[in-house]
């Protein structure tokens, strides 16, 4: 078996429209309308290991969806290469779906007016599984994402995260090799969010399942993926263990400094130091470590201002995420 | 054999889903007694006034035509239009379209399977009920007239899947399909007998709807009368006709469509 689950190689993805122009007359609009296009994904390549869980991530309109909807075969590339488990998407749409897993976080695929087991047994029919096969697989699910508690009442009655374990357990009926989530766990509070992510690890672990997920949301990234490809206007910006993102900003420190009072003034900052954070009750500083170090920052922080506590640490990762993504536009 | 299992599979889970819902039978029951039963009663009274026989036909007969025409509405397999259109607006088509089944497979019996438990219900009671009414017709009681009738009752299930299929496949390439869907379903209501019996078409008119897709995904309502008795193999052959060539366009124009398709967040 061929250790790459995902193999991506310059991959591209341009959609094309008609777009009004209003210097031409309407007939000219009609017949010969002005042709736009947009490059959604430019050039990417990447591969996944099997087991492997991986976060893909960007802004809005980044081309993260547009990225996971080529590897479906959902949509078809302009130009450049997917293989999923040596399988081409594009030519064999069909046969990829049942080694696959989907969720698409902002739509539903369960049957809203039945119970959930009508939805794991519609599916697994549609996966071509025997009827024993969808019974032993119901139970398996069943207990892995403790859905015993609803397993019968009309998905329409369920919670947003009960619907979203739901969703996520259906989409792993057929024990697919490869779950491909798109933001799954957009509009979930705290705790439904934690438990989703524990079972996706949960099933990575037990069945070796590879993940790969789209999200907005640090916390996914950080507890679930143990590694990061950022894409940003189409263009892949990053690709590295999870660990190693934090330590992408690392020559950067920031420094609270918390008033003995309040502060009335903020002075003009040494070079290498600039405000974060400009409040009467605190000060955020960034401190870039390539121009001043912490002790020198320090010092002349404590001649600047009157302190009662300092706290030095490093970005946290959302912070160091947006630096990525804020830096890339100004570079574009 | 996979396709048949998942086809049954729609239609069991479709017809318990209108279980949950007895109110939508009502509703369907309440639309065809409101058009079919009104126009019954119009015609009624028309043919009374020309003492009972109008263009060498009797009420009887445009009767049952006519209630034929809203038995297979009740199907509702015009409406797979508007869940295409659904599908590609609201980018659920991306979800069907990661599954192992081919989306206008499912979508047509996913529509059949709608309307299914209304069609069966409706029918059965309303032939019932306008047998003990009007009773039937010599025409019904031949050997031939239930297996034709079945023959281009299910002819006419794949003809009119197509035609809509087309309209809603369309919704890919224009936002708004309505107005086409409009044109088309007026189209096919006027040439399948539901406003004006087709006995009582002009000859032209009558040409139109026995040689055009619209006419023969209707021809159910033709069943009834005496020239079914010795034409039904021919429009049979020309329901077959259309079924072969629209089963071509739509195969062509599904082609282009997934490479054309595009949802939103890519």
């Amino acid at each position: 078996m061929n250790s790459k689950a995902i193999i991506v190689s310059n991959l591209t993805k341009k959609f094309s429209f008609s777009a009004k122009n209003p210097s031409f007359s309407w007939i000219k609009n009609l017949f010969y309308p002005e042709k736009k296009e947009i490059i959604a994904v430019k050039d990417i390549s990447f591969s996944v290991n099997h087991g492997e869980r991986i976060a893909f991530i960007g802004p809005n309109g980044a081309g993260k969806s547009t990225t996971i909807k080529m590897l479906t075969g959902i949509l078809f590339p302009t130009s450049g290469e997917v293989s999923i488990l040596g399988l081409d998407p594009t030519k064999d749409r069909k046969k990829l779906a049942y080694q696959i897993g989907t969720v698409f976080g902002q739509r539903s695929q369960l049957l809203p007016n039945l119970p959930l087991t009508d939805s794991f047994e519609f599916f697994g029919v549609m996966y071509d599984m025997s009827e024993e096969d969808i019974k032993k697989r119901i139970i398996e699910l069943v207990e892995i994402f403790d859905l015993g508690s609803f397993v019968t009442q009309p998905v329409r009655k369920l919670s947003l995260g009960q619907r979203m374990r739901a969703e996520v357990a259906v989409s792993l009926i057929h024990k697919p090799k490869i779950i491909l989530l798109d933001e799954p766990t957009i509009g979930l509070d705290v705790v439904a969010k934690k438990s989703l992510r524990d079972l996706l690890i949960k099933i990575n672990k037990e069945e070796n399942t590879t993940i790969f997920l789209t999200s907005h949301d640090v916390g996914d990234i950080e507890s679930l993926c143990d590694r990061t490809i950022i894409i940003n206007h189409g263009v892949m910006v990053k690709d590295l263990p999870t660990s190693d993102l934090a330590k992408a900003f690392v020559y950067e420190k920031y420094i609270d400094l918390i008033p003995e009072k309040i502060f009335n003034n903020f002075p003009l900052l040494p070079h290498g130091i600039r405000y974060s954070l400009q409040d009467k009750n605190k000060i955020t500083v960034i401190v870039d470590i390539n121009k001043i170090n912490v002790q020198e920052s320090l010092r002349k922080l404590l001649d600047l201002f009157l302190v009662e506590d300092i706290d030095v640490y490093n970005a946290d990762l959302e912070t160091v995420i947006r630096h990525i993504y804020e830096r890339d536009s100004i570079s574009k | 054999m996979k396709e048949i299992r998942l086809a049954n599979k729609i239609l069991k889970t479709l017809i318990k889903d209108s279980f949950q819902y007895p109110s939508r039978l009502i509703a369907d029951t309440i639309v065809v007694i409101a058009r079919c039963g009104v126009l019954l009663v119009l015609y009624w009274y028309v043919f009374k006034l020309n003492n009972g026989v109008i263009n060498n036909t009797t009420f009887l007969f445009s009767a049952w035509s006519i209630f034929f025409y809203f038995s297979l509405s009740t199907l509702k397999l015009r409406q797979i239009s508007r869940l295409i259109m659904q599908d590609v607006q609201s980018g659920n088509v991306e979800v069907l379209f990661s599954k192992p089944i081919s989306y206008l497979f499912y979508r047509m019996w996913w529509q059949i399977g709608e309307g299914l438990y209304s069609f069966l219900v409706i029918t059965v009671f309303a032939v019932i009920i306008l047998f003990l009414i009007i009773g039937f017709p010599s025409t019904m009681l031949i050997g031939i007239f239930i297996p034709t009738l079945i023959l281009t009752f299910i002819f006419a299930v794949i003809l009119s899947l197509l035609l809509y299929s087309i309209i809603g496949l369309l919704s890919f390439w224009i936002e708004d399909i309505n107005p086409v869907f409009w044109i088309v379903d007026k189209t096919i209501m006027i040439l399948g007998g539901s406003y004006l019996p087709i006995a009582l078409f002009p000859t032209f008119m009558y040409k139109i709807a026995l040689y055009s897709p619209f006419g023969a995904s209707q021809f159910v309502s033709h069943t009834v009368y005496t020239s079914w008795q010795t034409n039904w193999y021919k429009l049979i052959g020309i329901q077959l006709f259309w079924i072969i060539l629209m089963g071509f366009i739509v195969y062509l124009i599904f082609r282009k469509v997934k490479q054309r398709v595009s949802v939103n967040g890519g």
